[in-house]
């Protein structure tokens, strides 16, 4: 008797549309559109799954000391990555390996463990490609083109970092293109520890990007992750990526450029003075010196700090550019061309890893 | 029927109308906003959802429920002293008890309300925005995963321990602990939890306490992780020694294997990289340590160790420590 109320409750409340003001088919059609964005987001963990792998990593520096530079030790827990090629390469992000773990295995999609080697790092991407021993099975997942990928459009998260088997969605929309440098994509759905390495899909399930911490003003391993939980992430894409994936293959680290000035503002006129040359760097190299005014990095003028730092962050270690900068000497305009080298190891009282205090 | 009707008819006849808009008119009569006691850093405030017609109160646990008058404020702004019947601090969950008629209440069963990618809407009062009679904050996200991890709590209290639905919106904020997680057609799927740090990513957890835990808590049943955890159990022995002088953090190689022990007979041998035993990955000495009270003398459990390049899966049967 209970169960025929109930029955016919729920049959008077569906009806119920067709007396309200609003018309039956805009019912229908939310309640239809929010299941099945539910329905496509299970889809698209779905398609990636066989491709999804579960890092670990055994031992390493912090597991020794609490802190190495600064940075707040990562989870103790596992993280993920994403097979990219049949011969069982893996792409990741490089936050997982802070600790420089001396031993990493994989479990793949058919659950078995395998031991797998560090190739080469992006540092300017955060990515990171590790290799397995091929075996037969690997499915390697589409690729989204970075160019047809929209601002607005469905983004779903996907990390194992949770410590469950069972991988953890978040998802959002897409919600910037063409960040940091031209390198990422930014999106609002979560990015956190849980999910550095792992995909950022489409609602097909396609591979949009690999999730990784970013900060557009530091370039520290783990500056980025202060915004897990801002609604601000970032995934770099791949498809476009065949000439860094074939280096980090080759076992190269790519490294942020570094130019190697302290900089101020040029009251006096444009672009920005420089207060102090770092010595062994591109910068010294160039012959500049204190009190000196860049004015253009390849033919583009340097206006603020802001800008500098915006070309800056297109380039990488062992780029050669071309400066253009004013002499307080003799107020004459010099060209320099000289090659840029890499940061100076970060100091030990940033703390790039710390979640933010809410009191 | 009639009158249920009417009620649903009310309910959608907005313009806007539609199913995250009738679950929150739907939730917010049954939504109280609970005061106790600040205490040093910890807040004074959570969110709490009605159990009863007759006033019982379900919020999370804590110190603020500690002080000398904790009180609960019902959707008409209405303010009452409650008292505490009941806590757990298991699953961080506690039962108060105010003396009013509720007559909007949620009937908490334990159903598994949910699965991943399925949207929610999270209400509570998170940074005690809402005063008085006005109602909570709403936030919509899906659900995440549904897992059962144990994690650390962000302060001195103990961890929470068993089945958990993790989230993707932010409620791992103070005063949102108590608050109602629920379908786009309004039906519970849990409750939001106390703010905690997953040890595994350093991160806060943003979470609900699903309907299982929450009906068991109310029908006073000891869970069934707790019964389990309580029995006593055999001391093992596997006859590893493992490197020591790192600490307990370093990664678990075996210094020496005892002649004649399960490890020996398992053809365990020194230098080998314990990678995992019995299912639980062993990181570092510590996990080994952890993992071993888990085993049962003569029951057979299976050992991975890294040797050289290789991973080898081993067959491992305790014995029992003398």
């Amino acid at each position: 008797m209970k169960l025929q109320i109930l029955v016919f409750v729920i049959a008077t409340t569906f009806s119920v549309p067709s007396f309200s003001q609003t018309t039956p088919v805009d019912q229908a059609k939310v309640f239809e559109a929010m299941s099945l964005t539910s329905r496509a987001f299970r889809n698209a963990v779905q398609q990636i799954r066989p491709s999804l792998v579960t890092i670990e990593s055994f031992g390493g520096v912090s597991a020794i000391q609490g802190r190495i530079g600064g940075i707040r030790k990562q989870g103790e827990g596992n993280t993920t990555g994403v097979l990219i090629s049949d011969e069982g390469h893996i792409i990741t992000s490089s936050f997982n390996f802070i600790q420089s773990p001396p031993v990493i295995t994989v479990i793949t999609g058919d659950g078995e463990r395998r031991v797998a080697k560090i190739l080469g790092k992006d540092e300017t991407r955060k990515i990171c490609l590790l290799k397995i021993e091929r075996f037969d099975g690997i499915v390697v997942p589409e690729f989204v083109n970075e160019e047809t990928i929209k601002v607005g459009q469905w983004a779903v998260s996907v990390g194992v970092g949770y410590g469950d088997t069972n991988s953890a969605i978040s998802t959002g929309i897409i919600s910037a293109k063409n960040r940091i440098g031209g390198r990422a994509i930014q999106t609002d759905a979560n990015i956190s520890p849980a999910n550095y390495g792992g995909p950022l899909l489409d609602i097909e399930g396609k591979l949009m990007g690999i999730c990784v911490p970013m900060n557009p003003q530091s370039q520290a391993v783990g500056a980025g992750v202060e915004w897990y939980d801002s609604g601000i992430g970032f995934a770099i894409p791949i498809s476009s990526l065949d000439d860094v994936i074939a280096r980090l293959k080759q076992g190269e680290n790519i490294s942020p450029a570094f130019l190697g000035v302290r900089t101020e503002p040029n009251k006096s006129g444009k672009g920005i003075r420089v207060a102090e040359v770092i010595a062994g760097t591109a910068a010294a190299d160039a012959e500049m010196g204190h009190r000196d005014v860049i004015l253009k990095i390849n033919d583009q003028p340097v206006d603020d700090l802001m800008a500098l730092r915006r070309i800056l962050n297109r380039f990488e270690a062992g780029t050669e550019i071309k400066l253009e900068f004013e002499s307080h000497l003799d107020e004459e305009t010099k060209s320099a061309t000289v090659v840029l080298g890499k940061p100076p190891a970060p100091k030990a009282e940033d703390s790039p890893m710390e979640p933010p205090k809410i009191r | 029927m009639i009158l249920t009707l009417a009620i649903f008819c009310e309910c959608l006849s907005a313009d806007e109308a539609n199913f995250v808009v009738n679950a929150v008119d739907s939730v917010q009569p049954r939504m109280v906003k609970v005061y106790g006691a600040a205490a040093g850093r910890v807040e004074g405030y959570a969110t709490g959802i009605i159990v009863s017609d007759s006033g019982r109160i379900l919020t999370t646990q804590g110190v603020f429920l500690d002080g000398s008058q904790i009180r609960v404020v019902t959707p008409d702004g209405e303010s009452h002293i409650a008292s505490v019947l009941r806590r757990d601090r298991e699953h961080q969950l506690a039962l108060l008890q105010i003396s009013a008629q509720t007559p909007d209440f949620f009937d908490i069963k334990p159903d598994d309300v949910g699965q991943k990618g399925d949207w929610v809407v999270a209400v509570c009062n998170a940074f005690k925005v809402a005063d008085k009679q006005e109602p909570l904050s709403v936030t919509l996200g899906v659900i995440s995963l549904k897992t059962s991890i144990e994690a650390k709590l962000n302060r001195r209290d103990v961890a929470y321990r068993g089945d958990l639905v993790l989230i993707d919106q932010i409620t791992s904020n103070p005063g949102a602990a108590g608050g109602a997680v629920v379908t786009t057609e309004g039906k519970l799927v849990g409750v939001i939890g106390k703010i905690i740090n997953s040890s595994e990513t350093n991160t806060r957890l943003n979470y609900a306490v699903p309907n299982s835990v929450l009906a068991a808590f109310l029908s006073n049943e000891k869970p069934a992780s707790l019964a389990a955890k309580s029995a006593v159990k055999e001391a093992v022995n596997l006859g590893i020694k493992l490197f020591s002088h790192g600490g307990r953090n370093s990664p678990a190689y075996i210094d020496r294997v005892k002649r004649g022990s399960p490890a020996h007979k398992a053809k365990l041998r020194s230098d080998d990289l314990l990678i995992s035993l019995a299912g639980e990955k062993i990181g570092n000495v510590k996990d080994y340590e952890l993992a071993i009270e888990n085993l049962v003398p003569g029951q057979d459990a299976i050992i991975v160790v890294k040797r050289g390049t290789e991973l080898l899966r081993l067959s491992i049967v305790p014995a029992a420590k003398e």
